[in-house]
């Protein structure tokens, strides 16, 4: 086709392509394709499960590697001092192409697993030290705690003794025994069990101990502070040391089981004091030892991570690019002498001689001298719709995207939204105040653009950077349009000299501002804003510049339909669609927007009649044509013209019913008489010479290849199909127009709405204060300009923001993409590297 | 009425179980399964569907149990999901799903530790759903009423256990009629509480646990005969609900062999189709080994309750406003679970000519 200059008009023009490769140079070409990323090459083996792709083991051990990658990132993240991992950017590239390519991942392999049993060895050992030392410590507070435990018991036991002997003695008059009691040391003859537990299990296990032992039991349970930390997942347990005390072997032997199955540890602790301080030495002997070997296999874990970290980034790259490469490898398809990869795929047009010199470059490095042939096939399959962005015009084209992807070479909106979507905004949030707000936060965006975008933002903040030149440009356009509402926070700009002057000195009641020649030279005059008719000035003002912005933009939105019927071929859908299209929105509602722009223009009060209702106008003249009350006539003739107008808004309609199906069936019936049946009449200029063509190539490649075209889609026209279809056209355009019309008044209410919003929050806050003098002045001052300020920002620019942004989108996706897009393209995805390497840092 | 207010307390989760229900393996994935070489093949396979990665952090080799291991973990974890975002009464019906596991894990403990297996070792083995507290404290117990004073007074399944409180010993018999006695009063209950929700949920839950119940009754006649269980004893096991219940459940009751057990199926249409062919290919194995021929007409049985199992659970799905469909999912989804473990048992052992005798779903 005609332009090969690339725009944003059009969707990139794509060619079908087919490479031959050599099996010994599909790895690097495949990678110098995934560098350049612009080929989206095509499922050749639909039909076979994925674990039957041919290059299923080399993704299975990429996939191992990876797997070994993401252990050394847990590893590394789990370590509690921070390890540092060596950026990409930084640290020497790994090349992986070339004729040492497979040496170079076989290599790699060998010291992922090398790393990766060397950090097993080391986790283990750690992790049965850091075993060994934590029940050397709860053995260490159990012991000591216990001491404790016993200290009481004792006391208690003497002074119980004591007590029950006081008691009984004049009855029993044991009085030798009782020497010989008081005599002997007061020995435990009580058998207990000690150790450690969970804490959250305490409760549980104190009960299960009652109901099983009946009542028959002591048990006493103290904190231990410090928590103890499991070295492989880095959970926190608190534990508890409990002591319980019972009689008799089977009950202490169920108190062992239970305290055992319920996750307890059991420590052996003698109940003779002196052992006790002697056990407790040694175990706090053991544990200065062992704290030694602890904190010198943590070194050396940590030297090992260290120097995981310096390479990990880099390695993590090479395998996910290697996974990449084998992913892609498996859509292509071996020849029958599997010699060569066929891979067939779609890339932009004037890429070719890119790809061909990337292919060339792929051969040289790989050091053999066979060439993949790259061969471009003519199809009528629809290629899909690639639209190339930069940062600036990404957001716009995503907001018309998520509409819908458009057709293949179709008018694209996304070009015409980098002005029209901010603009429509700014009418909403016309106010120089918050539009340099957002303005200085886009900006803000765009310069730390190099840092951000390798963060993760979180899904909110995200979305703003990822629209931050969308905002931008709203932020400058608000400005813009605060300039014309003149609005700075809800007060007025005096910039040049106001037409109006107020008379001087002190007048009770209503005053009348006088004029006094001057023009005020850019925007609306500041005077309006003191005004008591100021909102009704400016509610008429802003209706009307609603829906004149409106009409223009329909009316440009519908011209977006010749450039499509001319690069479709359709040149008849001018005729027949276009022309009456804009004949009936112009005669009516053009023609609104002209009588809109010529009451602007009359001077009304020198005039000998009262200004004239628009809307009313509008309706009569649908409603009584011909007829024009005097005393509300516009300009003379008027009558005439609307009549005029009128007949053929409604001539039209019958225009865009009949004709186009018309035609067709007029087509329909050539094509039927010449003897075609189906085949030959769809809208493409070489349908013969294409289909020939294909039939050929299929011949020629044999059973390499599977099907490439599994059915041309049947262009079978079903007349009724098209009858139906244009008449739901034709009554959605109708009705469209006026909703349509009336729906960018909310251009109107929008902007009333934040005018209205920002001048009640100065006034509720800031204007409450403005007269207060002293120091209760300042500081009440400062407090409410800090809340006039959150407020601003939060209301008024970001809640008010969104939802002006919400508006602009839904004129845009409705109002204008219903003139004339059609959105039924498919997008394009490449295997690309550039979007890894944004995924991966 | 009911479908009403329904979803205002249940309809997040009925969304929810849904969905997951919708990431149940179809034929087309286990015909690709089938088709697998090795375990590697096989966990490929797996991430193709909902089951996702769930494999990709398990060091190369991996074990059939690592297949099943992970896969109940991803249906435990929904399970606690939908449980702790759910409110009465579906809280309550969940909890009732656990009951089941519970008196496994304990029926599971108890023979350990009978048998002297190492506890942490038997803890390990439990379902995950039918964990709770105090279950550690259950290898103490040597007879059901000192495990019911000690251990499960407090928990859910006291009622249950309180029929079959004896001081006798606990032994393998003993054990397997207290896991019989435990699940038909769950049954009964859960049966019952089904029937205070009414509406749609008592119709699909109801013929669902009568089904169960009918299955459980059937399998005690069957693994009764040659063992020094009394009839009167056997009486005692069946659940008093189900389509067979009470003159099926009589007629079974005094059943000696195999025929008795068909001819007290005969009333019900759809058990009839169980014995039918399992006759037939009886007399085809020929009348000289009878023990096996017996054990053969079990193991068909079951596969085809199995399958019967299936079919109900699947009706389920098709009826509205209900808390069936998350027993209903449940149970599908621990087919599903056998499902792969058998076909993956099947691709390690190499046993290929047998990998198509799991249960489709889908």
């Amino acid at each position: 086709m005609a332009d090969d200059y690339p725009t944003m008009f059009h969707s990139e023009q794509m060619s079908l392509i087919q490479l031959y490769i050599p099996t010994e140079v599909a790895h690097d070409s495949t990678h110098e394709l995934g560098e350049l990323g612009n080929v989206q090459f095509k499922d050749l083996n639909p039909n076979v499960n994925p674990f039957q792709r041919s290059f299923v083991g080399e993704i299975r051990r990429t996939e191992d590697m990876a797997r070994r990658i993401r252990f050394f990132t847990s590893q590394i993240e789990k370590e509690k001092d921070v390890i540092p991992v060596r950026p990409l950017y930084d640290s020497a590239p790994l090349v992986a192409v070339g004729p040492r390519a497979a040496q170079t991942i076989d290599e790699l392999n060998v010291t992922l697993a090398e790393h990766e049993t060397r950090l097993n060895q080391m986790n283990d050992s750690y992790k049965t030290l850091s075993e060994r030392t934590r029940e050397l410590v709860e053995a260490r507070y159990v012991l000591r705690e216990t001491a404790g435990f016993f200290e009481q018991a004792e006391g208690r036991h003497t002074e119980i003794r004591q007590s029950l002997d006081d008691s009984t003695a004049p009855l029993l008059q044991h009085d030798d025994r009782e020497n010989q009691f008081s005599s002997s040391n007061v020995q435990f003859d009580l058998e207990f069990v000690a150790g450690t537990i969970d804490r959250a299990r305490v409760p549980t296990f104190e009960r299960v101990l009652w109901r099983v032992l009946r009542g028959n039991l002591y048990m006493n349970h103290i904190d231990i502070a410090e928590p103890f930390v499991d070295p492989s997942t880095g959970a926190e347990t608190r534990k508890n040391v409990f002591i319980i005390f019972a009689h008799g072997d089977a009950l202490l032997a169920k108190i062992r089981k239970i305290s055992e199955s319920m996750g307890a540890t059991l420590y052996p602790i003698d109940s003779n004091a002196d052992k006790r301080a002697e056990s407790l030495r040694e175990v706090t002997s053991r544990l200065e030892d062992l704290e030694v070997v602890l904190y010198n296999t943590g070194a050396n874990r940590r030297s090992e991570l260290l120097r995981i970290g310096e390479n990990l980034s880099k390695w993590h790259d090479v395998v996910r690019k290697e996974k990449l490469i084998y992913e892609t490898m498996n859509l292509f398809n071996y020849d029958a002498r599997r010699k060569t990869l066929l891979a067939e795929g779609w890339c932009p047009t004037r890429d070719i001689t890119t790809i061909q010199l990337a292919l060339r470059h792929a051969t040289e490095e790989s050091g053999t001298s066979v060439v993949p042939i790259l061969q471009e096939l003519r199809t009528k399959k629809t290629p899909p719709t690639f639209n190339r962005t930069n940062k600036f015009t990404e957001g716009f084209q995503t907001i018309m995207d998520s509409y819908g992807i458009a057709t293949y070479q179709e008018a694209n909106p996304g070009l015409f939204a980098v002005v029209t979507f901010p603009f429509l905004f700014a009418v909403m949030f016309g106010d120089i105040g918050h539009g340099i707000i957002i303005a200085v936060a886009a900006l803000y965006m765009i310069l730390r653009e190099r840092q951000w975008a390798k963060a993760d933002l979180g899904e909110i903040v995200g979305q703003f950077f990822f629209g931050r030149y969308i905002i931008l440009m709203m932020g400058i356009f608000s400005i813009y349009t605060g300039f014309m509402y003149n609005d700075i926070f809800s007060k007025a700009l005096h910039l040049g000299h106001s037409g109006w002057d107020w008379p001087e000195g002190n007048v009770t009641g209503t005053i009348t501002a006088v004029s006094n020649g001057h023009v005020y030279p850019f925007g609306l005059d500041p005077a309006w804003h003191e005004a008591d008719n100021g909102l009704v000035f400016m509610n008429s003002y802003k209706m009307k510049m609603a829906v004149v912005l409106g009409v223009i933009h329909m009316t440009f939105a519908l011209c977006m339909q010749v450039p499509n019927a001319i690069r479709f071929n359709r040149k008849t859908d001018i005729w027949t669609v276009f022309v009456p299209q804009m004949l009936f929105l112009q005669s009516i509602f053009g023609y609104l927007v002209i009588c809109i722009l010529y009451k602007w223009s009359i001077d009304w009060t020198k005039a000998s009649t009262q200004p004239p209702s628009l809307l009313n106008m509008l309706i009569s003249m649908v409603l009584s044509p011909g007829t024009i009350e005097p005393e509300s006539q516009l300009y003379p003739g008027q009558g005439f013209v609307q009549v005029v107008l009128l007949l053929i808004a409604v001539v039209c309609v019958p225009w865009m019913l009949c004709t186009k199906p018309y035609l067709q069936w007029k087509e329909l019936q050539k094509t039927h008489g010449q003897g075609y049946v189906g085949l030959g009449n769809d809208e493409d200029h070489a349908p013969l010479r294409a289909s020939t063509d294909e039939h050929l190539e299929g011949e020629e490649e044999g059973n390499g290849r599977v099907i490439v075209e599994e059915a041309d889609e049947s262009e079978h026209h079903d007349f009724g199909e098209v009858v139906i279809h244009q008449v739901i056209h034709t009554i959605e355009f109708c009705l469209g127009c006026i909703s349509h019309t009336a729906s960018y008044l909310r251009l109107w209410a929008l902007s009333l709405a934040h005018a209205q919003l920002s001048e009640v929050l100065w006034d509720m806050t800031m204007s409450k204060v403005e007269g207060l003098g002293g120091i209760i002045g300042i500081i009440a001052m400062i407090f409410v300009t800090v809340l006039w300020f959150v407020l601003t920002v939060a209301v008024l620019c970001i809640m008010e923001g969104l939802s002006a942004f919400l508006h602009a989108v839904r004129l845009h996706w409705v109002e204008a993409n219903s003139k004339h897009y059609e959105g039924s393209g498919y997008v394009s995805a490449v295997p690309s590297f550039c979007l890894l390497a944004m995924y991966l840092c | 009425m009911e479908g009403l207010f329904f979803n205002v307390d249940n309809g997040f989760l009925e969304g929810i179980v849904r969905g997951y229900k919708a990431g149940i393996l179809t034929q087309s994935h286990y015909s690709s399964l089938t088709q697998c070489e090795t375990l590697e093949d096989f966990k490929t396979q797996l991430s193709a569907t909902d089951y996702g990665n769930f494999l990709a952090n398990e060091p190369s080799p991996i074990s059939t149990t690592t297949i099943a291991d992970k896969a109940t973990q991803i249906l435990v974890d929904q399970f606690n999901f939908i449980r702790s975002n759910a409110v009465e009464p579906l809280s309550k019906f969940l909890d009732y799903i656990t009951y089941g596991y519970m008196i496994d894990n304990i029926v599971l403990l108890i023979t350990g530790t009978l048998h002297e297996r190492d506890t942490h070792e038997l803890m390990e083995r439990c379902h995950p759903l039918g964990v709770f507290d105090t279950m550690p404290a259950l290898c103490v117990a040597t007879n059901v009423e000192e495990l019911y004073h000690s251990v499960l007074v407090e928990t859910p399944l006291a009622p249950y256990f309180r029929d079959c409180l004896s001081a006798a010993d606990l032994d393998d018999l003993n054990i397997e009629i207290v896991r019989n006695t435990v699940y038909k009063a769950y049954l009964e209950d859960f049966y019952d509480y089904c029937a205070s929700l009414g509406g749609p949920t008592a119709d699909v839950m109801q013929s669902t646990l009568a089904f169960e119940a009918d299955r459980r009754t059937i399998n005690i006649t069957i693994n009764s005969f040659d063992t020094d269980l009394s009839k009167e004893q056997r009486a005692k096991l069946f659940p008093a609900i189900g389509r067979l219940f009470p003159d099926g459940n009589n007629q079974l009751a005094k059943a000696d062999e195999i025929e008795q057990v068909r001819v007290a199926c005969e009333n019900v249409t759809e058990y009839r189709a169980f014995f039918d062919t399992s006759i037939s290919a009886q007399g085809n194995g020929g009348a000289s080994n009878d023990y096996g021929g017996e054990s053969g007409v079990a193991a068909m049985l079951e596969d085809r309750f199995f399958r019967q199992e299936v079919y109900l659970n699947k009706l389920a799905f098709l009826q509205q406003f209900q808390h069936g469909v998350f027993y209903s999912y449940m149970k599908l989804k621990e087919q599903e679970i056998r499902n792969l473990t058998w076909i993956a048992e099947c691709i390690a052992q190499d046993a290929r000519d047998r990998i198509q005798d799991f249960i489709p779903i889908f």
